[in-house]
């Protein structure tokens, strides 16, 4: 059974004066327990006007939202805060509470009206910190977190809220390498645990290492869905996200940012990892790679030898190499 | 693990809380037996306790004067305390109060036509004591009760809450305009009525407009109580609130009513006493370092009446026959208070993130 379902959902904007604004129309998607779903597009395309769609924020224009059995419409404020839970971007307005006093507040739909917590509430609160490792932190105030820390705290509160859905709107944001690992590694976890997790996002390690299933909305084209590998492979993520300008590089998922050649070209030989780079380094220069071409590069972990007809010259980094091509 | 930090925090709370409540019945004690006639503290416990200080005179004064004016002054702090912070976190806004959305430009412009108006019709200044002092109750009420229709209203309809704070101030603004329209139209010893009634005073407060009063604030600070929870929900932003299962419509308008109603009595029957209840609820957070509204509400409760009971002490030091304007000595004594701390803490941490 899928936790969320939408059957021939409509979203946009319906105004007094002027006519409806459509933004995707005849969106059927859904997600099951387990999945991580990168929600994928341009700016402007409907990503945030799905959210608060599904989320109860803003009307549907037309078609049918389902959580598990039930329609949206049929579902009290309460009860949808026990099904789904958001962590956004936006910080919390006050940082003078601490992360217990926060991720307490993700038991809102449950207390009572004084917030006392019962035995389960306060099971739910632990589960949530030992499920972000985050109890070194329980005490600290919010002001005294880093961006990484606020994250994962902002996760554990969504946890603590024990929905089976939890939307995430760039979760990475603001990351350093290494946190967004972290969250990512969380997120992996998490679902794991038989929650369903949307994502929108504009991050590509996190859309196709990450997810498992991309949505993608386009402009006047219905809503395409599938693996991620498959999506980069039929070319169908390159052309949503515009960047056949750019080249995507289906065997690395990067974007290649492109410089006009410079009429140079070059064969490049020696092991993977130094070739890599290599070849980014000579590429963003302008410097076209062919394997037929005349001037030969031979790298190996210390040593770039360029060789051509008249000449054969040593550098010892890709920094000096650069150099011979003025 | 969780029980451990949760019993601890409970604990430390619950000291702070007494130890509060604690203060609070001594300042009681000492604002009720100090002041132009000192009450030995034997026969203010005796006139607490068996109803007689055993001088007649002192059980007059006790009675009458200086029990309605520590009552009055412990609602009146309070009242103001937790109006001022409900806004602040309504609005997201350091600067608001419990009069930001335009009450205490309504009761004063209410004020103002029954003084000036009623010199007209057949003369404010003639009416003596208790007829005077409920005209002035009811004008100020009806005036605030009019700016609450009026957000109210506003407030179903707008969906973002910084615009209905642009209304409020919009509203104080042409309420003041009236005012001085009024004022420039009128004779000296009107003004100095309205003028006298814009100090604020918490000591003139009857037995019979206490039972009106009191109840009043009572039913306020316990809607106060109550919206606690919302409100911390309130403390992650609005769209958090809202995924948390908070309708935020509904909340808005509660804590506007609330505030109102605390806010609007207190004005209606003290005067605007200014400052206050934008200070306390910063002066609280910085003082015991949490913005948890299921802590800070009872914070404010318990240390606004202290404070209030402090500032009226100053207000009529023993020994002088004269009342400084309560107004005054709230700002005079409060505002370098709150910038000694603010120095201390070096930024507004405490409450927003920088």
């Amino acid at each position: 059974m899928s936790l969320l379902e939408t059957r021939s959902l409509s979203i946009g904007y319906s105004q007094k004066t002027a006519p409806q604004k459509v933004l995707q129309k005849d969106v059927s998607l859904s997600i099951s327990p387990g999945e991580i779903i990168s929600l994928m597009g341009q700016n402007g395309v409907g990503k945030t006007t799905f959210v608060k769609t599904i989320s109860g924020l803003i009307p549907k224009l037309g078609g049918e939202v389902y959580y598990q059995n039930d329609q949206l419409e049929d579902l009290s404020a309460n009860d949808l805060a026990r099904r789904l839970s958001i962590v956004l971007t936006e910080k919390p307005y006050s940082h003078n509470i601490s992360v217990l006093e926060l991720i307490a507040i993700g038991r809102h739909p449950y207390s009572n009206w004084m917030g006392v917590l019962r035995a389960q509430d306060k099971e739910a609160i632990d589960w949530a910190i030992n499920e972000t490792h985050i109890n070194y932190l329980a005490d600290k105030k919010l002001y005294e977190l880093s961006d990484g820390q606020l994250q994962k705290v902002m996760i554990a509160r969504a946890l603590a809220q024990e929905t089976d859905l939890i939307i995430l709107d760039e979760p990475a944001a603001h990351l350093d390498l290494y946190n967004k690992i972290e969250v990512m590694t969380l997120l992996r976890n998490i679902a794991q645990k038989g929650k369903g997790i949307l994502i929108s996002t504009h991050d590509m390690q996190i859309s196709t290492q990450l997810s498992d299933k991309l949505w993608l909305f386009n402009f006047n084209e219905p809503v395409q869905q599938g693996a991620p590998e498959d999506l980069i492979l039929d070319g169908t993520l390159e052309k949503t996200l515009y960047l056949q300008d750019y080249g995507y590089d289906m065997i690395h998922g990067s974007i290649h940012i492109g410089m006009p050649e410079n009429g140079t070209s070059v064969a490049l030989e020696g092991p993977e990892d130094v070739l890599f780079w290599t070849n980014q380094a000579l590429r963003r220069n302008g410097i076209k790679i062919s394997q037929s071409a005349d001037t030969i590069i031979s790298c190996s972990q210390r040593e770039w030898i360029v060789r051509s007809s008249e000449s054969s010259q040593h550098y010892t980094s890709i920094g000096e190499l650069l150099t011979y091509f003025g | 693990m969780i029980t451990q930090f949760l019993e601890a925090s409970q604990n430390k709370w619950t000291k702070v809380l007494i130890g509060l409540a604690v203060v609070l019945v001594l300042c009681f004690l000492i604002n009720v037996a100090l002041g132009s006639v000192t009450i030995p503290f034997e026969s203010l416990i005796g006139f607490i306790t068996s109803g007689s200080s055993g001088q007649a005179s002192w059980d007059m004064i006790l009675s009458n004067f200086r029990l309605p004016k520590a009552i009055t002054a412990m609602l009146v702090g309070s009242a103001l305390g937790v109006s001022g912070l409900q806004m602040q976190t309504l609005f997201r806004n350091p600067l608001a109060g419990p009069y930001i959305l335009g009450i205490s430009s309504g009761a004063g412009l209410g004020v103002a036509i029954a003084i000036f108006l009623g010199f007209y019709l057949g003369g404010f200044l003639e009416l003596s004591g208790i007829g005077r002092s409920w005209l002035l109750v009811a004008s100020a009420g009806a005036g605030s009760f009019l700016v609450l229709l009026i957000i109210s209203l506003a407030a179903t309809r707008l969906k973002d809450s910084i615009t209905l704070l642009i209304i409020g101030l919009m509203f104080g603004a042409a309420a003041g305009a009236l005012v001085s329209i009024l004022q420039f139209f009128s004779q000296a010893e009107n003004i100095q009525a309205y003028v006298i009634w814009s100090f604020g005073s918490l000591g003139s407060l009857s037995w019979s407009e206490l039972y009106v009063f009191i109840p009043v604030i009572l039913i306020g600070l316990l809607g106060s109580v109550l919206l606690s929870k919302p409100l911390n929900t309130l403390l992650l932003g609005e769209n958090y609130a809202i995924s948390l299962g908070l309708n935020i419509k509904k909340i808005r308008l509660l804590i506007i009513i609330n505030t109102a109603i605390l806010a609007g009595t207190v004005t209606a029957f003290c005067g605007p006493i200014a400052f206050f209840g934008v200070a306390l609820p910063h002066l609280t957070r910085m003082l015991f370092n949490t913005s948890n509204h299921l802590l800070l509400t009872p914070l404010i409760i318990l240390f606004g009446s202290g404070l209030m009971l402090i500032f009226d002490f100053i207000a009529q030091l023993p020994g002088m026959e004269a009342t400084l304007p309560i107004n005054a000595v709230t700002a005079l004594f409060g505002a370098p208070f709150v910038i000694y701390i603010l120095l201390r803490k070096k930024n507004l941490n405490y409450a927003y993130q920088s």
